[in-house]
């Protein structure tokens, strides 16, 4: 009872489940945020490492175990967090901590069997949220396919709206263009929220000036992001067909997201048994048996007239490998899964092009769920997306009712620097503010800004 | 070796002790004594040095467990240091060694005293005494983790390093909660014996020296008859919180939390009680015709074995005179030591539990050559690493032990006064017997001796390892040596 009055000011109580790729991400962002974590994994040495990273308590033991629940204190906890790497136990983590305490539980869920019936696990286990790291990964990457000179695109207001990440190549009408001027030369309603320029972050004021090299990203509706791309002179076609190597769950996700858009695609996986699955799952699909990391067979299969590779691996380094031989012989649009973040500085300097961290994915949902938990007295967070490697944060709210920053027009509201409001969503309609406009309630609200941890639409007052 | 963030914390811990210092102060002023301007400065070099490390912030927060040894070290022999200054420049303390001894000790919460008359030192600097006490019983970093926000988590090793306990857990998830939780414990039991101690007619100064004393185990009186001239209530009061002081601290978080099943179920408490038990009413025996009433006798019993086995030292009575098995059991206890987690030192009852369980796990195996048996503890499987770590420290302090016991007899004391005096030491108990008695003091060893049992005090409060660290070539190579390089590049 007194734990639910603290939580404004203390952070959560929250119990992770399972120290793996996800888990760690997790613990990283979380302890950040200040929150009171408690880790449980069977592994001792593994809660040893934890413990020594960061300030959290370990506990080693089976998750799912009503004791080591109660020894964790799942009874005063706000929340329960099951990563391992089986989507069973992590149901049963969740479902344990339901009915012994009745706190919120997020679970983990990946396999494909399990894929379409998430909602009715969500509802009839009552818990807070299902993820699937794996299917989020090939929505990103289908996002990307569907408009390959894009970098990112990340989906807002269920969808309408889009915050795309675009590099601004040489010679381009934006090279030397001053976002005052840009909706002189270009007719559409869209805004360049923030800037990467030699890796520092900027939040672009009137007088900012792009140049080429840049990397922009603006957000605007799905038919204005379009149009815009294509009036500065870029193609926006979808891509034609796909190469995947690797046939793990992601590809299997992908694939099925691309064929539903109409693109061809061939995946190229190691193990035979793996291959028949595919191929019942699959039928569209052209499943190819063999080594996706020889040479040889990549030839034979096309690599250098396809217009888009995927490697989905497993393996980090094999990925990176195929990406940069895919950049060598064809201009095929290349997305990189990177399932670690060791070594990220190197990976950044390879300029890979389109990466996508599945963890990232993963603990942004939650910790979008987290912060709106904190403080959902009067907005919540609908959605949360880390920018270029988390030096900014878009950060998307509901206004559920009326408070400082309502009704105000945003010329006159005291904003924090290095903040920008990117739109407003009114009943469907998305509205790219001038100064004049105002948020109101029942509104959704998109903030870009290199500040963190805003879980309140407030926050954005000075 | 990251040094800035070991510069930063030291500075940290001077500036608290400056803090700190001021208490003194305020006694000088209540009690109109000029002491009290040596204290004052002192505690403003402290601020002002402690200011001047503290103003740039270390860039890189990340420190691993040498670092926090090497922090830890360092941050005690400056407090000894810094704190020892006022006792020498008042000159109530002439010798620097001397006054180094006395800090060193109180601390340390050992409480053996180089003094012959405690009774003419001014009020301030009897209470910083018995203050040193009550800041070391808890430990200064653990204090400064719960005042000063710190990020990241790797702050864990310099509560690793300074905690005494094989192993050391977290009450809950936050390190800074945690230190706050036990500092409050700890806060609380301490105001709870200074009101008993005042119900008791003991004036207030005494009754707050008295718990200070108690409250870090430390065992420096006010008296040169130490807790002798009180009240028997007084007596009983102060035994009951020393034994309570040397329970685990969890055992009280857990009470605070009504879990009052887990906490009686705590493996080394009970062990901790049954130790108590039975020796009282051996010691009882024993000296059954020392005193004139049976009261007397449990009284003085109790109170000694509270009193060695919590590693406080203070005494009612000169336990010296009494029969030799009452005195062998009073030596031993000396080793075995308070609960893990507690402010009491010696080598903790926990680690006399594993050890106990390897041998008898030894013994099982030579009767079953291929079974397989886990040490368990508190119903949960005790990890290799740390039976390996506790076998270690065992042997390390035994080594340690037998070279101080070498230095010292080149003094040509009787072997009881050289044992028992490093034993008291290095045990952070305070008094010992013969010529380190209950009614005797630590004045006579030489200079040479005095610095060694410094060194055993610190080691015996820092649990050995972050001591002997400090001393390996590798550690000195990164503080020391590649810093002309840095100096260079920048």
């Amino acid at each position: 009872m007194f734990q639910s009055k603290n939580t404004t000011h203390r952070g959560l109580n929250i119990i992770i489940v399972g120290y793996g790729k996800v888990g760690s991400a997790l613990i990283e962002q979380l302890s950040q945020e200040g929150h009171d974590i408690t880790l449980i994994d069977t592994n001792s040495e593994k809660i040893q490492a934890a413990t020594n990273l960061y300030d959290i308590m370990g506990i080693t033991g089976n998750g799912a175990s009503y004791s080591v629940q109660m020894e964790a204190g799942v009874e005063g906890a706000d929340l329960l967090i099951a990563v391992t790497a089986s989507d069973e136990l992590n149901l049963l983590c969740c479902t344990i901590a339901r009915r012994v305490a009745d706190c919120a539980a997020i679970a983990r869920v990946r396999t494909p069997d399990y894929s379409n019936e998430v909602g009715y696990l969500r509802d009839k286990l009552g818990l807070a949220m299902i993820i699937n790291p794996e299917l989020e990964a090939a929505k990103e990457a289908s996002r990307i396919l569907a408009m390959p000179t894009a970098l990112e695109v990340n989906p807002f207001a269920h969808g309408q709206a889009e915050m795309i990440n675009y590099k601004v190549p040489e010679g381009s009408i934006l090279d030397g263009l001053a976002i005052m001027d840009l909706s002189r030369r270009v007719k559409c309603n869209i805004l360049i929220c923030a800037v990467e320029r030699e890796k520092e972050v900027h939040i672009p004021s009137g007088t900012f000036t792009i140049q080429a090299g840049d990397v922009i990203s603006f957000v605007a509706s799905r038919k204005t992001a379009r149009k815009f791309m294509q009036e500065i002179g870029v193609n926006t076609h979808k891509v034609k067909d796909t190469l995947i190597i690797g046939g793990g769950k992601a590809s299997y996700y992908l694939a099925n997201q691309l064929l539903l858009m109409g693109v061809n695609v061939k995946i190229i996986e190691i193990n035979r048994k793996r291959c028949e699955e595919l191929s019942i799952l699959l039928p569209k699909a052209i499943i190819i048996n063999g080594d996706g990391t020889d040479e040889e067979l990549l030839s034979e299969e096309g690599i250098e007239n396809v217009e888009s590779f995927v490697p989905l691996t497993g393996i980090d380094e094999e990925n990176i490998m195929l990406t940069l031989h895919a950049k060598q012989v064809s201009k095929a649009k290349i997305i990189t899964k990177i399932n670690r973040i060791n070594f990220k500085n190197v990976i950044d300097q390879l300029d890979l092009g389109s990466l996508i961290y599945p963890r990232y994915i993963t603990s942004e949902a939650i910790i979008a769920y987290v912060r709106a938990k904190k403080d959902s007295m009067d907005s919540n967070i609908e959605t949360l997306y880390h920018l270029f490697d988390h030096r900014a944060e878009a950060i998307e709210f509901r206004v559920d009712e009326k408070s400082d920053v309502t009704n105000i027009s945003l010329a006159e509201l005291p904003l924090k620097k290095n903040l920008l409001i990117a739109f407003i969503n009114r009943n469907g309609t998305i509205i790219i503010p001038s100064g004049n406009d105002c948020i109101k309630v029942g509104d959704t609200v998109m903030v870009v800004t290199t500040h963190t941890g805003f879980h309140d639409i407030r926050d954005i007052l000075r | 070796m990251n040094r800035p963030i070991i510069r930063y914390i030291l500075g940290q811990v001077l500036k608290i002790e400056g803090v700190l210092m001021l208490l003194p102060c305020l006694v000088a002023l209540i009690y109109r004594e000029k002491n009290g301007y040596y204290f004052l400065m002192t505690a403003f070099l402290c601020m002002a040095l402690g200011f001047f490390m503290t103003i740039r912030k270390p860039k890189n927060n990340v420190f691993y467990l040498k670092e926090g040894c090497v922090t830890t070290t360092l941050s005690w022999a400056f407090l000894s240091f810094f704190g020892a200054i006022p006792f020498w420049a008042c000159g109530e303390i002439p010798s620097l060694t001397d006054a180094l001894f006395e800090t060193v000790s109180g601390f340390t919460t050992t409480g053996a005293s180089i003094l012959n008359n405690v009774e003419t030192l001014s009020h301030c600097s009897l209470f910083w005494r018995s203050f040193t006490h009550w800041i070391g019983g808890m430990g200064v970093l653990v204090f400064l983790l719960a005042v000063i926000p710190m990020t990241g988590g790797s702050h864990m090793n310099l509560m690793r390093a300074e905690s005494p306990g094989p192993s050391v857990g977290k009450l809950v998830p936050k390190i800074k909660s945690t230190a706050r939780i036990l500092y409050l414990i700890y806060f609380g039991l301490t105001v709870i014996e200074c009101i008993l101690l005042l119900f008791g007619g003991m004036p207030l100064f005494d009754s707050l020296t008295t718990s200070f004393g108690t409250a870090g185990t430390g065992g420096f009186g006010i008296k040169n008859s130490s807790i002798g001239d009180y009240s028997p209530y007084i007596q009983w009061v102060v035994t009951i919180f020393m034994i309570l002081f040397g329970v685990n601290f969890n055992a009280y978080y857990l009470i605070l939390f009504r879990q009052f099943k887990k906490a009686l179920c705590m493996e080394e408490v009970r062990y901790y009680l049954l130790v108590i038990l039975t020796t009282i009413i051996i010691v009882c025996i024993d000296i059954r015709n020392c005193y004139d009433s049976m009261a007397e006798v449990i009284r003085h019993a109790a109170f000694q074995v509270g009193s060695i086995i919590t590693t406080t030292g203070f005494s009612t009575t000169d336990f010296g005179i009494w029969p030799q098995t009452s005195k062998t059991i009073l030596v031993m206890l000396m080793f075995i030591g308070a609960c893990a987690g507690s402010t009491g030192g010696g080598i903790k009852v926990s680690r006399f539990v594993v050890l106990f369980k390897t041998v008898m796990k030894e013994l099982d195996s030579y009767i079953h050559p291929k079974s397989i048996k886990k040490i368990k503890m508190d119903g949960k499987a005790v990890e290799h690493e740390v039976v390996r770590s506790i076998n270690v420290y065992f042997i390390t302090f035994v080594t340690v032990f037998t070279l101080s016991l070498l230095i010292i007899s080149f003094n040509g004391h009787d072997l009881e006064t050289n044992f028992t005096a490093v034993a008291a030491t290095i045990n952070n108990i305070g008094p010992g017997l013969s010529l380190v008695g209950p009614t005797q003091n630590f004045q006579f060893f030489s200079n040479l001796s005095k610095y060694v049992l410094i060194i055993d005090m610190l080691a015996g409060r820092l649990e050995l390892f972050p001591l002997l660290i400090f001393f390996h070539p590798a550690v000195w190579q990164d503080l020391f040596k590649n810093k002309s390089g840095k100096k260079h590049s920048s």
